[in-house]
């Protein structure tokens, strides 16, 4: 097994599969697809974990893998849909610049972040190629952030952020203790239902959740 | 013997459109044209009479003779089952690139050389797509080519079956959209109708007729047949014919087969399961698939060493 996964390095592909679904964020129009990209992003990322559990033979990164699974992988996007619902949405997502030119954009900044991170810090860990693509992912997020109207896309934003993050401090440290790792996915959890209850509330007092229009107070 | 290898491409690409259909067909619940139908339309049209417009010049009776000789000399420069073939130092990957492209140009001008509104809608949008498939395909093709060091594509063809790596996962990805791109597949175009306002390589040929037509589309099966082994030669070049460690040419030639039965189906599917998009909306796919190509050199140079 062990062999198998260095023969056909698995944790590479992995990791460009979680490239991809960042990237692909940018070409989406509707809000749903950006939660399959987060759900597609959270499925990779457990399996990464589970593959490095694999090479390493540590529990607590098996138990890791599990929890990715079931809060980032199963639970936030059964909540974001039900939000989506509840909202209803209109599907189409207005990004302050069009398509191609994010695209293009996003394509930039990877390879600003392969030239840089090309040698360096990376001292510990199992794959640089890992933690130029987190790198990559949590500026592809913050650009998604910066240049996205509706208020679910900028969650949808932090959390990849979040994998982004998670990721770079994996591929530098094995993963963090499991105590550390149960408490910053419940911080997700909780943070993911207080920002979706916090988009309804906008959609509710605005009749729109548009940010552009949150720059007239409200009393 | 290993020189006539073109001669299989040039010989059985209207089979492939022909099981490209009858595989659509049957994914669609309908019975469809048998898998040799392709055979009897060329042999129809070979013998029909032909119209050709009296405001036509020498360029609308030339471009069906260059369009076949170009796509033939690309089917030239491509290995088939065996990496052994002495055209392959006539050529590279470039020059391939540049063949289908002297023959879109030619078929662009014919489109315009007739004067009529859907010939002229015709080359403008193939000149449209081709903008952004060209590139395109020039990035994942040069994926393969820093990898194998060289852009001859027995070279390339040879170095390949023992290096696959997360780049040419990207690389693919992005060549079958151009591969879509280049063949007029639903997505892009729709090959099955010539009644639409929205074709694209059917609008340009649609003054063509008799002998003409038929260069013009065998051409075109030609063309989507050297694509097809394009991809498997870049990508899978297993089990084919080579000069140390090689199969012998039978077994290359059933495990050539099969390869191409597996692009047929991959066509089929993707041409039942997906609508053809508004030509507006295009530039977004293409260039999603441009950054696609994009990121796989990028990755290749700077990951993979």
């Amino acid at each position: 097994m062990k062999n198998w996964i260095e023969a056909f390095s698995v944790i590479d592909y992995i990791s460009i599969g979680i490239l991809l679904t960042a990237v692909t964020l940018n070409a989406f129009k509707s809000i749903e697809s950006y939660v399959k990209a987060y759900t597609i992003n959270s499925w990779l990322l457990a399996g990464l974990i589970a593959v490095v559990a694999v090479l390493v033979g540590e529990t607590h990164l098996y138990i890791a893998a599990l929890l990715t699974l079931a809060t980032k992988g199963i639970l936030i996007p059964l909540f974001l849909r039900r939000i989506v619902r509840r909202m209803r949405v209109t599907h189409e997502i207005q990004p302050y610049i069009g398509n191609s030119l994010s695209l293009a954009i996003s394509g930039i900044l990877v390879a600003v972040v392969y030239a840089s991170l090309k040698d360096g810090i990376f001292v510990t860990g199992f794959s640089r190629n890992a933690l130029q693509i987190s790198i990559a992912v949590i500026l592809i997020s913050l650009f998604i952030m910066i240049t996205r109207k509706k208020a679910l896309t900028l969650v949808i934003g932090l959390l990849f952020m979040e994998n982004g993050l998670f990721l770079a401090g994996f591929s530098l440290t094995f993963g963090m203790p499991t105590m550390i790792e149960l408490g910053m996915l419940f911080d997700m959890l909780m943070g993911v239902i207080i920002l979706g209850i916090f988009a309804v509330q906008i959609k509710r007092a605005f009749a729109s959740a548009d940010l552009d229009q949150l720059t007239v107070l409200k009393g | 013997m290993h020189n006539f290898q073109f001669l299989i491409i040039i010989l059985f690409s209207p089979l492939v459109n022909g099981v490209i259909k009858k595989l659509k067909a049957s994914m669609q619940g309908r019975v469809g044209p048998g898998v040799l139908q392709p055979y009897y339309d060329l042999l129809r049209l070979l013998k029909k009479d032909m119209v050709v417009s009296t405001v036509t010049s020498w360029i609308f009776k030339a471009t069906p003779y260059i369009v076949f000789a170009a796509t033939v000399a690309a089917a030239l420069i491509v290995p088939v089952v065996s990496t052994l073939s002495s055209f392959s130092i006539t050529g590279d990957v470039i020059a391939l690139i540049y063949l289908f492209a002297l023959a879109r140009f030619f078929m662009a001008l014919a489109g315009l050389d007739a004067g009529t509104g859907f010939g002229g809608e015709g080359s403008s949008r193939e000149m449209t797509v081709a903008i952004l498939v060209e590139p395109m395909m020039m990035l994942a093709l040069f994926t393969a080519a820093i990898s194998a060091g060289s852009t001859n594509l027995v070279r390339i063809a040879t170095v390949q079956s023992v290096n696959f790596s997360p780049s040419h996962l990207l690389a693919l990805s992005a060549f079958l959209v151009a591969i879509i791109a280049e063949t007029g597949r639903v997505p892009v175009d729709n090959p099955d109708t010539h009644l639409e306002l929205t074709m694209i390589h059917e609008g340009m040929i649609l003054e063509y007729s008799g002998r003409y037509l038929a260069l013009m589309e065998w051409g075109h099966y030609i063309k989507q047949m050297v694509l097809f082994t394009l991809a498997v030669d870049i990508f899978f070049p297993g089990g084919m014919v080579q000069a140390s460690g090689g199969v012998t040419i039978v077994a290359a030639a059933g495990i050539y087969a099969l390869k191409m039965v597996g692009m047929a189906v991959l066509m089929a599917l993707i041409e039942s399961t997906r609508a053809k998009v508004r030509f507006f909306q295009l530039p977004s796919i293409l260039g999603s698939a441009f950054v696609l190509a994009f990121l796989s050199l990028l990755t290749h140079i700077m990951m993979e060493k």
